[in-house]
């Protein structure tokens, strides 16, 4: 049988509740690569995780201020610099026309900025997972709670996890191999 | 597993408070050194009290509205604050009393109010069926009726609920929310027109209810987080009002800080591009002299500020930062009033006198003294609203 | 006794559901065989679409001649069709983003649904400028890239403006609507037992794992997008009443446009997604998660923005005899008076009248009553673009330019035609994506709150409130509570009136 690698540990829980204890746990013994899986954000798991602040509001405000900028650059260039023409007698600068698409394109950026930034926080996408080789673990987008301790946790031993799992009260617990 | 709410605070400002009486004796003095502006100004004297007293009254009509837009949405997240506003409300049938001098004031502020100008003007001949001064006067009754019994109705059915505990009572009030907020639209866009968009009366603009239901419902959160923040100050409600309300005010403050933008520009652009002279006009005033300063620091003062530094979540429930933000849009609150108004009296630059500050003391200090003195009769919360459970125990998914 | 009844807040999701079960309801849709009604709806629109696709080919081979276009009306139905669709558009970002800001949990039902909708009704918009500029090869001349004019387009110009608000509008609404698909499409995926349909949501839905650290930064994700989403959809419609209020013709230029435009796109937004959505629970047994009780929440938004159109037509009217403009006040009175008195009438009707049925309980509580007024109102709308467009141009300044306009069988044509398009999106749609967001339910269900459980693990409902209010008035036996906490009544006034309620304890201050 050829050698594969240990991923981690994968446990389920039946309730989110349980979820956020084990987290509590996994966090307080001092483990740091470790992740929880649910078919819907559980309030509060941030903090029984010890997340921290997500970078994603910096990376909208650069593509906002990038779109603001550039659509005045942009008009500027072409309605004042370029080819400027006397429309309806305004100036060539005409701010109040210009908020609008001003407005539109600080928007469309900051969006793209939203919706790319997280996929790339994320680091999604990616197809292959070594979780994705557990049948049970296509529950984790259905009813199940699922936690995994990674094998490349300096704390991590096999012995200790499965324990620690167990007692917790996990329903069903997985060597994942990569 | 139970997770059930405790108040531990203090809910009753104390009965000996002398709150009410130091606000009543500022007031008093504010409007006795007006009313020697009266004779020395007559002019100014009715312009200043004008400013004075819409920038107040705004933020009562915009307290009721609160109140009742929280009734019809079966909110949760305003329990803790209502009876802050549910208390102003209930002063706008007493308020109307402090009307009267406008209606006094009539010749000096409208210029419709004359019999002969109207006469040699044909476009002001063509609206005198509404801008004359018997029907102002109605105009003036009606709107005051409305508000205060609608004001009195809520704050009562809310202290009823103190006394009594029926949840029932829930029902009366959004019963008495529904039919009322179209009133309060109506009844707010024609009273803009009156004291403030006919000081003008060639002039015009169909959004100037809306955009001056903007101008006071901002202002109106600012007065919310100040007078939250002052109690707290003074050791009450310290525990119930917790950080997800402050951040509740901070982030409705934002939003009517975004919608006044959208409002007031909307409003600009329309005028500004069409350039009709019989709309221009108005803003054309407003934007020369010394007058455009003004419009100037609105644009960045009472929009682009806030705008950015309510912008960050974190600083949504920064007090300190709330609270400056709030005083300046208070200040800005003022100015666009008197930027809306004063132009009509001079017209070529802002001239402000000691009349605009003392009217402005003087109707504060009333407004608020009528506040806390009919505030500290009952609890600073309702008490026993079945949603305060819920209020008091919530916490953010976000 | 006390005269008023208090009514608790209804459950979200109606039955006895749990997570898996809401999975199976809402994926059996994509997953199980096709079902023979689904065809016999898609011929019907896609017949539609080839009329669409057909009568557009036919204007770009003829122009934009074949309409009933004239002199003093330059614009007639093309801008009213577009003006509709994208009001029709607002309601999906609307639910999505405005009532996500607001912490209305009750939006998770509709959300999905409504954004597919607005995805949908924006195309159909699309189609009407793109091809109402006659020469269609040279459409991309409104984009700022470079042409043989060497010119660039006319930044000042509000038609341009609505170039880049539709387009950033359907493009943020798409993404917004993709970003919600993803963790569900991962669900679709794991569930799924073919191998076609594993691939296929497997690579929309990126490999979403569901990990906590993911959904972290979903959620925030989510959050500046609902913000972002929000005064964009505010901006598009304000920008497309730019279109008519910049100008000078009267009835068009108007202060309050913006505002009211934006009411209005809302009033007819709900009302489509009422109409869609009192459909598809039928056909796809979905009352448990779209229940009666968000219909009445949607009728009540629907009561109170069609006051606010009211409220604008008042302002109009009002305004336009207060201004002493003879234009304004003829162009009004022409309104209501003049060759377009019916269509005025109508919108009245549809518009003013019609959403007021709505202050009934009773009335808005009645699915088949909704139905009809969802379809009045969208009616009204129609006819209210109508009455801006056409009746503003008709009769405008010269009356010896005046022309009454009639629409040709191709102005018709087109505009039936986009019900195919819409019918044929909406139709793919449900067969083959989740019609509601799982996910988001999954997390507004009580089952999600860990605080619903006890320490070991069993979940209890969250009954406290209603016991605790039990617990006052359990000395009256006229008492009705009915089995899943939806309503409770109380004929009689609670005896012991100075108990508190018990989840509710103030100590004595000192």
């Amino acid at each position: 049988m050829e050698q594969r690698n240990l991923y981690g540990i994968l446990a389920e829980f039946d309730n989110p509740k349980e979820l956020i204890d084990i987290s509590k746990e996994v966090v307080e013994l001092g483990y740091d690569k470790f992740d929880t899986y649910s078919p819907f954000p559980i309030h509060g798991i941030d903090k029984a995780m010890k997340l921290k602040k997500s970078k994603l509001g910096w990376i909208v405000l650069g593509h906002g201020i990038l779109g603001f900028c550039g659509a005045l650059a942009m008009m500027y260039f072409m309605s004042v610099i370029d080819y400027p023409l006397n429309i309806g007698g305004k100036p060539f600068f005409n701010v109040p026309a210009w908020v609008p698409v001003t407005f539109e394109l600080t928007i469309l950026l900051s969006a793209f900025g939203t919706v790319f930034g997280m996929f790339f926080l994320n680091g999604l996408p990616r197809f292959n997972h070594p979780l994705f080789n557990i049948e049970r673990f296509k529950n984790s987008t259905d009813d199940k709670f699922f936690i995994c301790i990674e094998a490349s946790d300096s704390k991590f031993h096999t012995d200790i996890v499965l324990d620690l799992f167990k007692n917790a009260g996990a329903s069903y617990i997985e060597e994942v191999y990569e | 597993m139970s997770h059930q709410p405790t108040i531990t605070d203090n809910l009753q400002l104390s009965a000996d408070s002398k709150l009410p009486q130091i606000l009543f004796g500022i007031g008093i003095i504010g409007l006795l050194i007006s009313a020697y502006g009266y004779f020395a100004d007559a002019n100014q004297f009715f312009f200043s009290y004008l400013v004075s007293f819409t920038f107040f009254t705004g933020i009562a009509i915009a307290s009721v509205f609160m109140v009742m837009f929280h009734h019809i949405t079966k909110s949760k997240w305003g329990v803790v604050i209502r009876r802050i506003p549910e208390t102003f409300g209930a002063n706008l049938g007493v308020w109307a009393f402090f009307a009267i001098p406008i209606l006094l004031g009539i010749h000096n502020l409208y210029h419709w109010s004359h019999e002969d100008a109207v006469a040699a003007d044909k476009i002001l001949k063509g609206k005198s069926a509404y801008l004359n001064t018997p029907f102002f006067i109605i105009r003036q009754i009606l709107y005051f009726v409305i508000w205060g019994f609608v004001g009195h109705k809520l704050y009562k059915a809310s202290i009823d609920m103190d006394i009594t505990g029926d949840w029932g009572i829930s029902s009366l009030m959004r019963r008495i929310s529904a039919p009322a907020i179209p009133l309060f639209g109506l009844s707010i866009a024609f009273a803009s027109f009156d004291w403030l968009m006919s000081l003008d009366p060639h002039w015009f603009s169909t959004m100037f209810g809306v955009y001056f239901f903007a101008i006071s419902f901002q202002s109106f959160w600012a007065v919310m987080i100040l007078m939250v923040f002052f109690l707290q100050r003074n050791g009450y409600l310290k525990n119930t009002i917790g950080k997800v309300h402050v951040y509740d005010m901070g982030a409705w403050l934002f939003a009517f800080t975004v919608f006044y933008a959208y409002i007031a520009f909307a409003q600009f652009l329309l005028i500004y591009y069409a350039n009709l002279p019989e709309e221009t006009l108005w803003f054309y005033h407003r934007l020369e002299g010394s007058w455009k300063f003004i419009a100037y620091g609105l644009l960045l003062l009472r929009f682009t500020l806030p705008f950015l530094v309510l912008l960050n979540r974190e600083q949504k429930h920064d007090r300190k930062i709330l609270t400056y933000v709030s005083i300046l849009v208070l200040i800005m609150h003022f100015l666009e009033i008197y930027w809306i108004a004063m132009p009509t009296l001079s017209a070529h630059g802002i001239h402000f006198s000691w009349i605009d500050f003392s009217t402005l003391i003087g109707l504060g200090g009333i407004f608020f003294g009528m506040f806390f003195q009919r505030f500290k009769q009952n609890s600073m919360i309702p008490e026993k609203d079945p949603k305060l459970g819920a209020c008091l125990e919530k916490s953010y998914h976000q | 006794m006390s005269k008023y009844e208090y009514i608790p807040e209804a459950k979200l999701v109606k039955g006895n559901h749990d997570f898996a079960s809401i999975t199976h309801l809402v994926t059996d849709v994509n997953l199980r065989r096709t079902p023979t009604m689904w065809y016999l709806l898609m011929l019907p629109a896609n017949g539609l679409l080839l009329l669409l696709l057909g009568s557009i080919g036919y204007l770009f081979w003829e122009g934009t001649g074949i309409w009933g276009l004239t002199n003093p009306v330059g614009w007639g139905w093309a801008i009213i069709n577009f003006v509709w669709w994208v009001g029709i558009g607002h309601a999906g970002t609307l639910i999505s983003a405005i009532l996500f800001l607001f912490r209305q949990d009750w939006r998770t039902a509709i959300n999905r649904f409504a954004e597919a909708m607005t995805i949908f009704a924006v195309m159909c918009a699309l189609i009407f400028p793109a091809i109402h500029v006659g020469r269609i090869w040279v459409i991309y001349w409104v984009f700022p890239i470079p042409n043989q004019m060497v010119m660039w387009p006319n930044f000042n110009s509000p038609l341009l403006w609505d170039v880049f608000a539709v387009s950033t509008y359907f493009t943020v609404s798409l993404l917004f609507w993709y970003v919600g698909l993803v963790p569900d499409l991962a669900t679709l995926r794991d569930k799924a037992t073919d191998k076609i349909r594993q691939i296929g949501y497997g690579l929309f839905s990126l490999g979403w794992n569901g990990s906590s650290r993911h959904w972290w930064n979903y959620e925030k994700a989510y959050m500046i997008l609902a913000g972002l989403a929000t005064p964009l959809v505010l901006s598009v419609h304000t920008i497309v009443s730019f279109d008519f209020a910049v100008s000078v013709i009267p009835g068009w230029h108007t202060t309050i446009f913006p505002p009211y435009f934006v009411a209005g796109a809302i009033f007819s937004g709900f009302a489509m997604v009422l109409t869609l959505m009192i459909i598809t629970r039928e056909v796809y047994g979905m009352k448990d998660i779209m229940t009666d009780d968000h219909m009445e929440k949607m009728n009540i938004i629907i009561m109170v923005t069609g006051s606010m159109v009211g409220f604008a037509y008042l302002m109009e009217f009002f305004i336009a005899w207060y201004s002493g403009v003879e234009y304004e006040k003829a162009i009004f009175i022409l309104r209501a008076t003049g060759p377009y008195a019916w269509a005025y009438w109508i919108m009245m009707g549809c518009n003013v009248i019609s959403p007021q049925f709505f202050w009934s309980k009773k009335l808005r509580t009645n699915v088949k009553f909704t139905f009809f007024i969802s379809i009045v109102v969208n009616i009204g709308m129609w006819f209210e673009r109508f009455v801006i467009t056409v009746s503003s141009l008709a009769t405008d300044y010269l009356p010896s330019s005046w022309d009454y306009y009639s629409p040709t069988i191709w102005d018709v044509i087109t505009y039936v035609g986009t019900f195919g398009l819409f019918g044929t999106m909406f139709l793919l749609f449900l067969r083959f994506l989740p019609m509601i967001a799982i996910a988001e339910i999954k997390a507004v269900m009580p089952q999600a709150d860990p605080h619903n459980y006890d320490n070991n693990g069993k979940y209890i409902p969250p009954k406290e409130k209603i016991q605790s209010y039990v617990k006052i008035i359990n000395s009256t036996d006229n008492i009705s509570i009915e089995q899943d906490n939806e309503k409770i009544t109380i004929q009689d006034e609670p005896k012991s009136k100075t108990l508190e309620p018990a989840f509710f304890v103030k100590p004595k201050n000192a």
